[in-house]
C-alpha cells in the first residue's frame, strides 16, 4: 500500500455503502424534478402578471357609446363629433402621449371574430374605440379623468383595464397559492425522507457511534459525517430531477406558445428565473445538509 | 504512588438495568490520580458496568459521579466528549471499526481531537511499529487476527496519552510475551502519571504486579491491596 494512503482518511461512518442512498437519491431527484416544474409554473405566472401589468398599464382605452338615432347618417356624425370632442380633451390631458382613434378597418379586424367576416359593421351601432397611451411616470387620477371626460364627451366612457385585469390577477394568484403549497409540500416531503433515512443509519450503525463518543468525539463530529453525505446525495439527486425537468418546461412552454389569444404566451421565463431554477440542486443539498444535521443533533442527544 | 487529587469519586451510586435489581449498589471509590488497580470478581460480577460508569458511556441509577472534577449531573454533552478524550478504554471484545485499518482505529482518538494529520502519522506509525503491528498497519480490523485486535485496540486506548486507562481483560488474547509487553506499557504509562484500572481473571498477572485490588461481590465493592489478605468492604481507597 502507498504511503498516501492514510492521509486520504477513510470516514468512520461507512455511510457510502448504504443501500437508502439509492432510494434517497431517487426521491429526492422526484422531488426536484416536481419542485423545478411547478417552480417554473410560478415564475411564468409571475411574469405574466407583470407583463398584463406593463401592457395595460401604459394604456387607456375610450369608448363613445354609439347615438341613437333613426338617422342612420345623423347618428354616426353626431358619434364621430363626440369622439373628436373626446380626442380634443384626451390630448389636453397631462401625461397622455398619444391618442388614436380606431379606423372602421381596426374595428371591423376587432369585431370580426364575434360576428363573422360577412357582416358590415357600418350597418350597427357600434361604438367607437381610442387607444390612448400614458406616459410610465404619469400620476393620472382616472376616477377624476373619467368624470372630466363625461363633461367634455357625454357619450365618451374610460376603460382602464383594471376590472378585467383584477379578476385575471386574482385567479393567477390562487394558482400562484396552489403551486406555492406544492413547493412547500415537496421540500416537506423530501425533509421527512432524509428525516428518516438518516434517523435509519443512525439506529444501524449506533455501535460505531458508541465507539466514536467513547473516544471522545463530539456530536457535532458525527453530524459532520451524515452533513457531508446527505449534502451530495441532495445535490446529485437535485442534479439529475433537473436533468430531467429542463426537457419538461422547455416542452410544456412550447404547448403555452400554440395556444392562441396571447394571454398564455405572455408566461415567460427571464434569465433570473432560470437562475433559481439551476440553482435547485444546491437548494436540494442545502435542505439534505440542514435536515441531516438537525435529525442527527436531536437523535444524538437521547443518546449518553 | 499517589497524590491527594481523585481522578475518579463515586458516591452511593447503584446502577440497574431497566426494572431489574441492582447490579451494583452503595459504590463509594476514590481513584487517585497515578494509581494502578486490578478490577476483579466472577463473571457477571458487574466489572464491565463499573467500568462503563468510569468511561462515562452511561450513567448510574442513582448516586453521584465526578469524573476529573466534574460533577456528571452537571456536565453538558460538549464536556463529556472532552472528559472522554482524557480516557482511554481497552473492550474485551476490541470494538474497533472493522471496516476500518488498523491505522485508521489507532488514529481515531487523535483525529476527533482534530490532531493534525501529519503529527498523527508519526505517533500511529510509532505506536503500531512498537506493538508490532507495522506490517499489518493498513490491514483491514476485520482481517486480524484476535491478537492482533487486542494490540490495535490497546494502541488505540492510549495513543491520547490519556490520564486515566481502562481496560477490560486486556492480555485475554495474547501469547505470554505480548502480555508482559502490553503490561508492561501500562506500567510505564502510569510511571507517568496515567491512572490504570485493569479489569482481569489472570491470577498470574495479579501476582506479577503487585497492585491493589477492587474486588466486586454481593453488588459491592471491596479493596483488597497486595501485602493484605484482608477485605476492606466499601472503604474509600
Amino acid at each position: 500500500m502507498s504511503n498516501t494512503s492514510y492521509i486520504s482518511r477513510k470516514q468512520e461512518l461507512p455511510l457510502k455503502s448504504e443501500n437508502t442512498s439509492l432510494f434517497l437519491q431517487i426521491i429526492i431527484s422526484i422531488a426536484v424534478f416536481i419542485f423545478a416544474i411547478t417552480l417554473s409554473g410560478v415564475l411564468s405566472i409571475d411574469s405574466m402578471i407583470s407583463n398584463w401589468n406593463k401592457s395595460i398599464l401604459g394604456s387607456i382605452t375610450v369608448q363613445i357609446i354609439p347615438v341613437n338615432n333613426t338617422n342612420k347618417e345623423k347618428a354616426l356624425a353626431e358619434t364621430m363629433a363626440y369622439q373628436e370632442k373626446a380626442v380634443e380633451f384626451l390630448k389636453s390631458v397631462n401625461g397622455v402621449t398619444k391618442v388614436t382613434p380606431l379606423s372602421d378597418e381596426q374595428l371591423d379586424e376587432l369585431l370580426s371574430p364575434w360576428l363573422g367576416d360577412d357582416v358590415d359593421i357600418s350597418d350597427l351601432p357600434t361604438p367607437r374605440i381610442i387607444d390612448v397611451k400614458i406616459s410610465p411616470d404619469a400620476n393620472i387620477d382616472f376616477a377624476q379623468l373619467s368624470m372630466d371626460l363625461a363633461q367634455a364627451s357625454p357619450q365618451a366612457t374610460l376603460d382602464s383595464h383594471k376590472l378585467w385585469l383584477n379578476k385575471l390577477i386574482s385567479f393567477a394568484d390562487g394558482i400562484n397559492l396552489i403551486a406555492s403549497t406544492v413547493l412547500l409540500l415537496v421540500a416537506a416531503i423530501t425533509s421527512g425522507a432524509i428525516f428518516y433515512t438518516t434517523q435509519m443509519s443512525l439506529g444501524l450503525h449506533h455501535n460505531i457511534i458508541e465507539i466514536l463518543h467513547i473516544v471522545g468525539a463530539k456530536d457535532a463530529y458525527i453530524a459532520q459525517q451524515y452533513t457531508k453525505r446527505m449534502g451530495f446525495l441532495g445535490f446529485l439527486g437535485g442534479v439529475i430531477g433537473l436533468f430531467f425537468a429542463v426537457p419538461a418546461i422547455f416542452f410544456i412552454g412550447n404547448l403555452a406558445l400554440k395556444i392562441e389569444g396571447g394571454i398564455i404566451s405572455d408566461a415567460s421565463l427571464g434569465f433570473g428565473d432560470w437562475t433559481i431554477i439551476l440553482s435547485l440542486p444546491f437548494f436540494a443539498m442545502f435542505i439534505s445538509m440542514l435536515t441531516a444535521y438537525y435529525t442527527v443533533k436531536q437523535t444524538l442527544k437521547k443518546m449518553l | 504512588m499517589t497524590n491527594n487529587k481523585n481522578i475518579i469519586e463515586m458516591n452511593n451510586v447503584g446502577i440497574r438495568y431497566g426494572q431489574g435489581p441492582e447490579i451494583l449498589s452503595d459504590i463509594k471509590l476514590s481513584l487517585p490520580q497515578g494509581s494502578f488497580y486490578f478490577l476483579t470478581g466472577q463473571s457477571g460480577a458487574g466489572k464491565t458496568s463499573l467500568l462503563s460508569l468510569m468511561y462515562l458511556a452511561q450513567k448510574p441509577s442513582r448516586g453521584q459521579i465526578s469524573v476529573f472534577d466534574h460533577n456528571l449531573n452537571f456536565t453538558n454533552r460538549d464536556q463529556l466528549a472532552s472528559l472522554r478524550r482524557r480516557i482511554g478504554v481497552v473492550f474485551q471484545d476490541f470494538r474497533l471499526l472493522e471496516h476500518l485499518s488498523a491505522y485508521d482505529n489507532v488514529a481515531l482518538p487523535l483525529r476527533v481531537g482534530g490532531m493534525d494529520e501529519r503529527e498523527i502519522k508519526k505517533r500511529v506509525t510509532e505506536l503500531l511499529t512498537w506493538v508490532e503491528l507495522d506490517s499489518h498497519m493498513f490491514d483491514k480490523a476485520s482481517t486480524l487476527s484476535g491478537g492482533e485486535k487486542q494490540r490495535v485496540a490497546i494502541a488505540r486506548a492510549v495513543i491520547n496519552r490519556p490520564d486515566l486507562l481502562l481496560a477490560d481483560e486486556p492480555t485475554g488474547n495474547v501469547d505470554n510475551i505480548i502480555a508482559g509487553k502490553l503490561m508492561k506499557l501500562f506500567v510505564e504509562l502510569n510511571k507517568l502519571g496515567t491512572t490504570v484500572v485493569i479489569a482481569t481473571h489472570s491470577d498470574k498477572i495479579i501476582n506479577d504486579f503487585k497492585y491493589p485490588r477492587l474486588h466486586l461481590q454481593n453488588r459491592g465493592l471491596h479493596i483488597y491491596y497486595p501485602s493484605d489478605t484482608s477485605m476492606f468492604g466499601g472503604l474509600n481507597v
